[in-house]
């Protein structure tokens, strides 16, 4: 037996100059030892943590959810978003996975509740050649598609428990977790989705989604056409550094622009761009009023729709 | 001038028994052939032939002479998988291999280079075609001339591997014992008696009285002891698949000890997969039953793959689910081989998949979830918003720099209802939906429930498809809003009345 480890085996003596003194101190005395090496103070790690670079965050897409994720989805972390029926939840997923896929980059969406219609999806910028649909039957078979999914190398793993009645235990606290550190472990995001709270203490940020009411589009008392959904979100629980962003509400719109209202506090701002965008497309329209005045306005009613459209959204 | 090696495997009976139960390697081992007393030895290792067990003796004798000898009987799905093994080595080496059967191949090394250039080290070439024969565990013996019957006869000979020098056939044949050209032995019992011991004193008799004397097969046994083996290279069409399997001892009822046994054949099998650079897209089982019948079974893989934990994960799921009718006597594993995906590093663009982690988390889903549920969706060209198609997934590869997203269009989206759920509605005079009830059965007891009031209504709109089949479909679609705030989709069947939630926005 060494020295080293000898000392190591010892209890620690009841008095002298180690008395009083830390593991962590007594290990260091030690010497060279793997684990003394690796043994930090709190304020190392705080240290640690005030100078580690700022993580990557991808956008999602959606403006409401990167303001109140500051910035959006972080690779490695789990996040969750609860909401009722018609609260815009299934929307937003769709919207994750489209602005991933349009970036380029593979996803997974694990679909507990066989709820995916690939043309919904195209409409709304999923690149389906990019995207794997794993269709499970319960939510525990979707729990153990996530984790093989994390592995697989894809950023975004999307995993929605249906709108079903979940059952009591879906998966323990423990599942979560390991979902969680497999997610970290592979630098995926990991959204989960459920009617529900389900994860526990396992979810890096847990967003509520709220309904807000329907905007029908028609007049009189039978309405021709479903013209969207205003819903809101609230950002239950932030990120261990972002605790005081908890509370934050945003509002989601979702549908054709015509029938919903202006999103809050963008209202003067989008009215600005409108009119900026005007005023640039009738310059380009009088510039180009050597081939034709039609042309012309044709052009500068076009991008004046666009940019309210784009505004509005 | 020609050049061709010869990878030949001494006691192969046994070498393909050592290689499908390792364990074996450091005991006294003996394969027969025949059945009980009549089992002769076909070929014994060196500590049985260290205990005086030598071939030919019968089981008996062998265990007479070595009471703890671990017989076992001839593996024929052994031997052939071990074949292959060795002929798929000689294929990495040149695209001409002939198959010689037990144990032995012929590499066509083309002419041979003069010295400095490369390949020109023929010494150096035949000690990496023994390694690679080793890694595959057959523990080959290598030789290179200019014909085959000197080729075969110097990786039988002692110190392998032998290189006869390009031109030196007859002279590296000359000193070997007659017996080794002559396989008949009345011939070889002839011709001792005219006093020829080796085969140069046959070369050196006049071609044309051997001639008189044995015919046109003594003309060619004289050509070959010139080291005139005239006889060509026939090279082998690769099989289209790979195959490894097992005769086992005694049968095997249980699950666990037959994928233990499985895992090894698997393990083999993905490393020849490995060593021909291609992966598995599809595996078949063919299992022999006991006391009679056979199980045949093919499992379709979602991208080639070549880990054998993942293709056993996939067996086991497979038997689970449709257990085999009796014990296993035998089995044969067949992976039908692709060309595994590539990839291409990008430096400024998202990084790609990595092939080898797709194609195992691919079929790692399959075996979780069934092939019919894991894939890349596709809308149908059709009307009825539920059709979808599922392709292989195979995504393009990414761009080549990274694009930022665009801004979400903010559409709605249904969560569709699969199938769609039955309800009970209650309409107003003029037909319109005015309040949904769930109707209670098993099949709807998991399922999202849609009940209350409706408090917007909007529709019917008409959908119609395939009026022109046997099964037309005609629905009338009816978006509701509930006075809880939920927001569905419903259809109903004009012809029946039968009223579904297909969707809800979401």
């Amino acid at each position: 037996m060494s020295a080293r480890s000898a000392a190591l085996e010892q209890p620690p003596p009841a008095a002298g100059p180690a008395a009083g003194r830390g593991a962590g101190e007594l290990l260091h005395a030690l010497g060279p030892h793997p684990l003394a090496a690796r043994l930090r103070t709190g304020a190392d790690l705080a240290r640690a943590r005030r100078e580690a670079p700022a993580p990557e965050r991808r956008p999602t897409g959606l403006p409401a959810l990167d303001r109140l994720l500051a910035g959006g989805l972080v690779p490695g972390e789990l996040v969750e978003w609860v909401g009722r029926r018609s609260s815009g939840r299934w929307a937003a997923l769709l919207a994750l996975l489209a602005a991933t896929t349009a970036r380029g980059e593979g996803a997974v969406l694990v679909d507990a509740g066989d709820a995916l219609e690939p043309r919904d999806a195209a409409a709304a910028g999923v690149d389906l050649a990019r995207l794997l649909w794993a269709r499970s039957a319960t939510p525990r078979e979707a729990l153990a598609a996530a984790e093989i999914a994390l592995a697989g190398g894809w950023p975004l793993v999307a995993l929605d428990l249906g709108d079903g009645p979940l059952p009591g235990r879906t998966a323990d606290e423990a599942a979560w977790q390991r979902l969680a550190r497999a997610a970290e472990a592979s630098g995926a995001a990991l959204v989960v989705s459920s009617p529900r709270r389900v994860t526990g203490s396992a979810a890096a940020a847990v967003l509520r989604g709220e309904r807000g009411g329907v905007r029908w589009l028609g007049p009189g008392t039978a309405p021709p056409l479903l013209g969207g959904l205003c819903g809101e979100l609230a950002l239950e629980r932030g990120r261990p550094g972002e605790r005081g962003r908890e509370g934050a509400r945003e509002r989601l719109l979702l549908g054709v622009p015509e029938a919903l209202p202006a999103p809050a506090g963008e209202g003067t701002e989008g009215a600005r761009r409108v009119v900026a965008a005007a005023e640039g497309a009738a310059a380009e329209g009088a510039e180009g009023a050597a081939e034709g005045a039609a042309e012309g306005a044709r052009r500068v009613v076009g991008r004046v729709v666009g940019t309210a459209r784009a505004v509005a959204s | 001038m020609p050049r061709l090696a010869c990878l030949a495997v001494p006691l192969f009976p046994l070498a393909a028994r050592l290689r499908s139960e390792p364990e074996l390697r450091h005991e006294a081992v003996a394969v027969v052939e025949g059945q009980g007393g009549q089992a002769r030895v076909a070929a014994a290792s060196r500590r049985a032939r260290q205990g005086g067990v030598r071939g030919g003796m019968t089981l008996p004798q062998a265990r007479a002479l070595l009471p703890g000898l671990v017989a076992r009987g001839r593996d024929a799905e052994g031997e052939r998988a071990a074949q292959e093994a060795l002929l798929e080595v000689a294929e990495r080496f040149s695209p001409r291999v002939e198959d010689g059967g037990e144990g032995s191949a012929w590499i066509d090394l083309g002419e041979s280079p003069p010295p400095g250039r490369p390949g020109s080290d023929e010494r150096a070439l035949a000690a990496a075609l023994a390694a690679a024969a080793e890694r595959a565990d057959l523990p080959a013996r290598v030789g290179i001339a200019g014909n085959k019957l000197a080729a075969r006869l110097a990786a039988l000979a002692p110190g392998s591997p032998t290189v006869v020098a390009p031109g030196g056939d007859a002279a590296f044949l000359a000193p070997l014992p007659l017996a080794r050209l002559v396989p008949d032995p009345a011939l070889r019992e002839r011709l001792a008696r005219w006093g020829l011991a080796a085969i140069g004193d046959l070369a050196a008799l006049p071609a044309a009285e051997v001639t008189a004397r044995l015919g046109v097969a003594g003309t060619r046994l004289h050509r070959l002891a010139r080291g005139l083996d005239e006889a060509p290279l026939v090279p082998r069409e690769p099989p289209p698949e790979l195959r490894e399997g097992l005769e086992l001892e005694w049968p095997l009822a249980a699950l666990e000890p037959f994928l233990f046994i499985a895992r090894a054949a698997l393990d083999r099998l993905c490393r020849r997969l490995e060593g021909c650079g291609l992966g598995c897209t599809r595996l078949g089982l063919a299992l022999r039953l006991e006391p009679e019948g056979h199980d045949e079974r093919a499992l379709d893989l979602p991208a080639p793959t070549r880990e054998a934990k993942t293709l056993l994960t996939l067996v086991r799921l497979d038997l689970e689910r449709r257990p085999p009718g009796g014990a296993v006597a035998a089995f044969a594993l067949t992976a039908w081989p692709g060309t595994p995906r590539a990839a291409q590093l990008s430096l400024f663009g998202p990084p790609d998949l990595s092939p080898e982690r797709l194609a195992t988390t691919l079929a790692r889903l399959f075996a979780l979830l069934g092939p019919d549920r894991v894939g890349s969706p596709r809308p149908l060209d059709a009307h009825r918003p539920e059709g979808f198609a599922l392709l292989p997934y195979a995504p393009p590869p990414p761009p080549p720099a990274r694009i930022a997203a665009p801004p979400a269009r903010g559409l709605l989206a249904v969560r569709a209802l699969r199938p769609p759920l039955p309800l009970e509605v209650r309409v107003t005079p003029e037909g319109r939906p005015a309040e949904l009830r769930p109707l209670e059965s098993a099949e709807t007891a998991n399922r999202p429930r849609l009940e209350g009031r409706v408090r917007v209504a909007s529709g019917p709109w008409q959908l119609e498809e395939g009026w022109w089949t046997d099964q037309p479909l005609a629905r009338e679609y009816w978006d509701v809003e509930l006075a809880g705030g939920a927001l569905c989709r419903l259809h109903r069947d004009p012809t029946t009345g039968a009223w579904h939630a297909d969707g809800i926005y979401d």
